[in-house]
């Protein structure tokens, strides 16, 4: 091989460790030439040249960084490090295609070293931040999460959660479990959950309120307020359908679980584990806000069941009419709770108006209960 | 920017410290907590950063605060001017047994790998960056050796070597495995890798030197016989009360996070 054979201009700086020179290396200046030849000169007196022919190409140093050139001559073993990004290139740019290749891919292996580094980095951030990410997630899909746990809650719990609420609405007001207008609630309901899983349990709260709420497991308290406001049977049955829907179709006990969540998972965090969270979350079952589309669907299921017995949902149109247009200075609870709005009036308008069965009129008569 | 040329004198055996002589409007950089005394005419000056060359703008700079609060560094440096007419001295003291190593940087091309807290002073205009151990594998469970500390520049910086130094040169392709915190300084030109060494079990149920650094030449490494935690854990084992832990001072977060993170225990 003709090492001696003219070197490119193309020069790159770098430092130059071997036999004879300072342990930290010395000031260099390579070149190539086209047979492959490092010509590695040392500035100083005397001027030190070297010639390197086939020299082994690697990236080395600290986090492989520079482009380490090696090679053995009768004096010992050498090394030129080049550290500097634009030498590095340089070297690379001046070298004759088969040295090239060889730099390209050292370049490549610290590039691969850089990029395992980075997916280190991630790997470790994600591992650091994994319990921030849980809680969002659990955050931005508490609805689905709910979805997923009311699914596997087995009718006995829902029943148990039931008794639950039911004790803990007896503490905050009267609950009458017998009587003429738990007569009514209860002939009335009953032709509304024929066939239902849960075991329904009608009762009647005294309270002014135009109010009532199903809890989870077939519990359904209506407020005295909301029978005397109601002008027929069928008025009634209408709030009653609308909430053995939200009670089947398990909505309360979806928001239990949500509202559950939210706190179980915040007392976990805080690790304040104390009892009453059930409790507390059972006691807001009443002040519990539906959201739009379950009321939707609480409706159009009420409406199905009243149509199945044959009861006129008329009065169910009724009833809401009445609530929505009763000027008071603040809206009954029922509709705080259940937000009615105008559109869901109006689909329950249109939807009553293309049904052609023939009802059945409810044989009960609640002015003799006022 | 030209860095400060600066002269020295390196006082006691074991326990040392370095004086170091500034000319009028010279400065020298050091981490809060390790000056010792200063003439009159010298000013201390809290920066944010490293009090090198003022890089990066804004952003620059926030993303180096965050990179020393990571490493549990301190978010300022102290920058002692010469604001008097001569010369005047400020010293700097080791913080534990051991030996003071003054490094020319331009005598070895520019950059210095080394250590965390092995650190002591510096010329200004020397840049005091970190450099993450990259080649990861089981480094990244060592602690020890994957958070360094990069100086570059071409002034003369000093940094602080545990017990007794050895300092050596390794010839091309020459290798020597070292207990991790064992190594001081290096040049960037040798390879720095961190490897497990011994079985797993132990490595689960205790024992220690199990991650070692090998270090391949060619260029200068300087080792130390007594890491600081090395010293630190023998003095917290024999003390009366284990478990006391004290902050490092000037440090936001104490001991650096990541590294108590990953087992670091320095
Ligand atoms: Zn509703």
């Amino acid at each position: 091989m003709d090492c001696w054979a003219a070197m490119t201009e193309q020069t790159f700086e770098g430092r130059l460790f071997g036999p004879g020179l300072p342990g930290t290396g010395a000031e260099a200046v390579g070149s190539w030439n086209g047979q492959g030849c490092l010509r590695v000169s040392v500035e100083g007196t005397p001027r030190t040249e070297l010639l390197a022919e086939n020299p082994a190409i690697a990236a080395a140093g600290f986090n492989a960084a520079s482009l380490r050139i090696t090679w053995e001559d009768d004096g010992g073993a050498y090394a030129f490090v080049i550290e500097k990004d634009a030498a590095r290139a340089t070297c690379g740019v001046s070298a004759p295609p088969g040295i090239a290749s060889r730099i390209l891919s050292a370049s490549g292996s610290r590039e691969c070293l850089e990029r395992r580094f980075r997916f280190g980095g991630v790997l470790l951030a994600l591992f650091l931040a994994l319990p921030l990410i849980l809680i969002g997630v659990f955050l931005l899909n508490s609805d689905r999460v709910a979805d997923w746990a009311v699914k596997r809650i087995p009718h006995e719990q829902e029943a148990r959660l039931g008794d639950l609420v039911l004790a803990q609405t007896r503490l905050q007001m009267k609950i009458l479990d017998s009587g003429p207008a738990v007569d009514a609630v209860s002939a009335i309901g009953s032709k509304l959950t024929t066939g239902s899983l849960h075991r329904y349990r009608w009762f009647v709260a005294d309270r002014p309120d135009v109010n009532a709420f199903a809890a989870p497991g077939g519990v359904v308290v209506v407020f005295s307020g909301l029978i005397r406001s109601a002008g027929s049977a069928e008025e009634l049955a209408g709030v009653l359908a609308h909430e053995v829907a939200h009670a089947e179709l398990r909505h309360s006990l979806r928001g239990m679980v949500k509202s559950l969540g939210l706190r179980a998972l915040v007392s976990l965090l805080t690790g304040d584990v104390s009892g009453g969270v059930f409790a507390d979350a059972a006691t807001r079952l009443t002040e519990l806000r539906f959201s739009r589309e379950a009321e939707r669907e609480a409706d159009d299921e009420g409406l199905r069941r009243l149509v199945k017995a044959r009861i006129d949902p008329n009065g169910m149109l009724r009833f809401y009419m009445k609530l929505a247009s009763e000027g008071r200075p603040s809206p009954p609870p029922l509709l705080s709770t259940h937000p009615a709005t105008g559109e869901r009036l109006e689909r329950l308008r249109r939807e009553v108006a293309g049904l052609k069965q023939k009802w059945v009129p409810l044989p009960i008569d609640l002015t003799s209960l006022k | 920017m030209a860095m400060d040329v600066v002269d020295y004198e390196i006082f006691g055996s074991e326990m040392q410290y370095v004086e170091v002589e500034l000319d009028p409007g010279e400065a020298a950089v050091g981490e809060a907590g390790v000056m010792m005394y200063m003439q009159a005419g010298i000013q201390m000056d809290t920066v944010f950063g490293d009090g090198s060359q003022q890089q990066g703008g804004f952003m620059g700079k926030l993303m180096g605060a965050g990179k020393r609060l990571l490493t549990g560094e301190s978010l300022f440096t102290t920058v002692f001017h010469n604001e008097g007419s001569g010369k005047r001295r400020v010293a700097f003291a080791a913080p534990y047994p051991g030996k003071i190593i003054p490094v020319h940087l331009s005598d070895i091309g520019g950059t210095l790998i080394c250590q965390k807290d092995s650190f002591l002073c510096a010329a200004k205009g020397v840049s005091l960056g970190i450099a993450f151990q990259k080649k990861l594998g089981v480094g990244l469970f060592g602690g020890e050796g994957f958070i360094m500390q990069k100086l570059e520049g071409d002034g003369l910086a000093f940094v602080h070597a545990g017990g007794t130094l050895k300092e050596l040169v390794l010839a091309p392709g020459e290798s020597l495995r070292v207990d991790t915190g064992c190594v001081v300084a290096f040049q960037p030109s040798v390879d720095f890798d961190i490897q497990f060494v011994g079985k797993i079990k132990s490595a689960i149920f205790g024992g220690e030197g199990l991650f070692f650094a090998t270090l391949t030449g060619p260029g200068k490494v300087w080792l130390q016989s007594l890491p600081l935690s090395r010293l630190a854990n023998r003095i917290i084992l024999s003390a009366p009360a284990a478990g006391g832990r004290s902050t490092g001072q000037g440090s936001l977060l104490g001991a650096g996070v990541l590294g108590g993170l990953l087992g670091g225990d320095d």
